[in-house]
């Protein structure tokens, strides 16, 4: 059974008074440990479809399966707890910033209820693999681009997610720290056998992933298997 | 999220933003150091006039003088001493005691005089009853008077309140006063002996003792005088619950002929009670208004602290927060500022009362008023700002609701936000 599928999916926007179609019908499937990437131009509807596929968005029409279930039925409440079993890596990190690295890895695991001791140790685990275990009371003001994505990655990773949806991961960081955490990603994939969906416009970054669908203007229009 | 986790993160918020949620909470802590400052003064200043009434007069007395009716019409109807036979007949009343008083004057050895009120009582019956303030400081007050004793107000033997003494005990002393009927006017008088200087009393009093009257013994004041009217007789009853009060008024003024005007002490001090409640809250109803303009600048913080925070929303959503939770930090948030506000309000309004009752209070006296005349004295005891668990609790709790209202709007959109679109908010 594939962990994520969608079904003809469409998303209209108003944009004032006119109507933008980002999505125009998008069937997909991932299967669990696989390393998908999707690449496309901006405005190609990339990240409308990872948002529809983390529960944040909801779509015009058609359905969003996750490990079976369909996202439709869900209220608020069940989006919410959702989300909690989806990692999500935006682009620009979107870390607190009045919060250490060691807190933001926190965070999710005291929204989803856990006790301080639990959360701190995990957190500590977790700031480990994303090597960033001395960096642990800097404020996000005080860490590179680089070890920021990195944070969030392993606050991506707090909860046990089911799979990692990643918004342009390494948009915002230079080429040196791009390098590091594509690493840390095939790293996940391939030991820990975490199912990652990664946006990219960087067809490099994209051949990395064992398969990579190309999008154009609210469809997808190719497939690739980098890596069978 | 755990509550002590919301609670955490709520401060957070509030400790990442000092200067704006200090302003707000002083914006609450105005509020309600007025409320309680206002409050705890009028109750204060209620309980001392309640305490000063209470010694003034007896509660369980009546009052009866002459003249009925509200018009304040002259009439002839005078009281007689022995009147006072008719009115222990009715039910109720357990002792009565008649009172003849005039505005006087007394002269001591040096030649000076006071202008006092000239009281004739029955020393042993006026002290059963006013037992707490018809009391001597120097002497004794004699249960079978002499003519010629005579019991002093404190006032009376220290006019200045500086030990400078005008008349004190085993002082000769003249009592005069001016006989208005006689014609030529004629001044009568008489050299009495002063055997009590009274404990002082302040407070005001109806009938009861004052600091500034002369009391000589009910049959001196009848020759003295030339007189078997009275001014006043009062009554004790044998309780002072409000039907027998006003059953046994009715009573009186029956017996009269509806002639008499019966006053009693206790419809007075409720009177007097339900005047200052009145404008205690009248007061505090003024100072609930500045709370109110601390409850909105509360509602602006937190829309501007929403707008602020939209991306941050987004990301707890995005995390899997719940909206209810999101709801719970800021409703915690606006609690926190509440709390905070109406802590530092009551102390800030506690010492505001002290301070105001010190300045406004020389040597604990508010106003020292005195109709002679009457035989009525108003000197206002210290008072003592109150701060009753009513209050403290009520200043919680109004802090708090303001609070809590006006942030609940704001909350409640930061709760609806939708993920994707606070997360796109820059």
């Amino acid at each position: 059974m594939a962990i994520v599928e969608t079904v003809n999916l469409k998303k209209v926007y108003l944009l004032g008074k006119v109507a933008i179609e980002a999505l125009k019908g998008v069937s997909l499937k991932v299967k669990e440990g696989e390393f998908l990437s999707i690449l496309g131009p901006s405005g190609s509807g990339k990240s409308t479809l990872l948002n529809l596929v983390g529960a944040l968005d909801k779509p015009t029409s058609g359905k969003v399966f996750i490990e079976g279930v369909d996202v439709s039925i869900l209220d608020d409440n069940g989006l919410a707890e959702l989300r909690r079993r989806i990692g999500f890596v935006f682009q620009f990190f979107n870390l607190i910033p009045r919060f250490t690295a060691l807190e933001n890895v926190e965070l999710p695991m005291a929204i989803a209820g856990l006790s301080k001791m639990e959360r701190r140790k995990r957190a500590i685990e977790l700031l480990e693999i994303v090597g960033l275990a001395d960096r642990a009371n800097h404020k996000p003001t005080e860490l590179s681009g680089g070890e920021q994505q990195r944070v969030a990655i392993a606050r991506a990773l707090a909860n046990n997610p089911r799979f990692l949806l990643m918004d342009e991961p390494t948009g915002n960081v230079d080429s040196k720290n791009a390098d590091e955490i594509m690493r840390l990603v095939r790293h996940l994939n391939e030991e820990k056998g975490v199912t990652i969906i990664m946006v990219t416009h960087d067809q490099r970054l994209a051949k990395e992933a064992n398969r990579t669908v190309y999008m154009l203007d609210g469809l997808i229009v190719d497939e690739v298997v980098n890596k069978p | 999220m755990k509550p002590k986790d919301v609670w955490m993160y709520a401060f957070s918020a509030i400790k990442l933003r000092k200067l704006r949620a200090g302003l707000t909470t002083l914006g609450v802590i105005i509020g309600i150091a007025a409320i309680v400052a206002l409050l705890s003064i009028t109750q204060g200043l209620q309980e001392a006039i309640a305490t000063q009434l209470q010694r003034g007069f007896a509660t369980d007395t009546l009052i009866i003088s002459a003249g009925g009716g509200m018009g304040g019409v002259e009439s002839s109807f005078t009281l007689l001493l022995n009147d006072t036979k008719t009115i222990e007949q009715i039910e109720n009343v357990t002792a009565t005691l008649a009172i003849i008083q005039r505005v006087g004057y007394i002269k001591n050895a040096d030649g000076k005089t006071l202008r006092v009120t000239i009281v004739g009582i029955n020393f042993d019956s006026y002290k059963s009853f006013y037992e707490s303030t018809f009391i001597a400081e120097h002497g004794e007050i004699p249960i079978n008077p002499g003519n010629i004793a005579v019991v002093v107000g404190k006032r009376v033997s220290d006019p200045w309140g500086n030990g400078t003494l005008f008349c004190t005990k085993d002082d000769d002393v003249e009592i005069i006063w001016t006989n208005t009927t006689s014609r030529p006017l004629r001044n009568e008088s008489y050299v009495g002996n002063v055997v009590a200087v009274l404990r002082e009393i302040g407070g005001f009093s109806i009938g009861g003792p004052s600091d500034v009257s002369v009391y000589i013994p009910i049959q001196q004041a009848q020759t003295f005088f030339g007189t078997d009217k009275c001014e006043m007789i009062i009554v004790r009853l044998k309780n002072d619950d409000r039907i027998t009060i006003e059953s046994t008024a009715k009573a009186i003024r029956d017996a009269f002929g509806g002639q008499v005007t019966v006053t009693s002490a206790t419809a007075v001090l409720n009177i007097i009670s339900s005047i200052f409640s009145t404008i205690g809250l009248f007061l505090t109803g003024i100072a609930a208004i500045s709370l109110l303009v601390a409850g909105i600048g509360i509602m602006n913080i937190m829309i501007v602290s929403l707008m602020e925070r939209t991306r941050e929303i987004g990301i707890l959503k995005a995390l899997g927060m719940k909206n209810r939770t999101v709801l719970l930090i800021f409703l915690t948030e606006a609690t926190i500022i509440g709390l905070m506000g109406a802590f530092m309000g009551i102390g800030v309004g506690w010492g505001l009362a002290e301070l105001v009752v010190r300045v406004f209070s020389t040597n604990g006296n508010l106003a020292g008023v005195s109709r002679q005349g009457q035989v009525a004295t108003i000197s206002m005891a210290k008072i003592n700002p109150v701060l009753t668990p009513t209050v403290l609790f009520g200043a919680l709790f109004f802090s708090l609701t303001v609070s809590l209202i006006f942030a609940v709007y704001p909350a409640w959109r930061a709760s609806k936000l939708k993920p994707v679109e606070a997360l796109r908010y820059e």
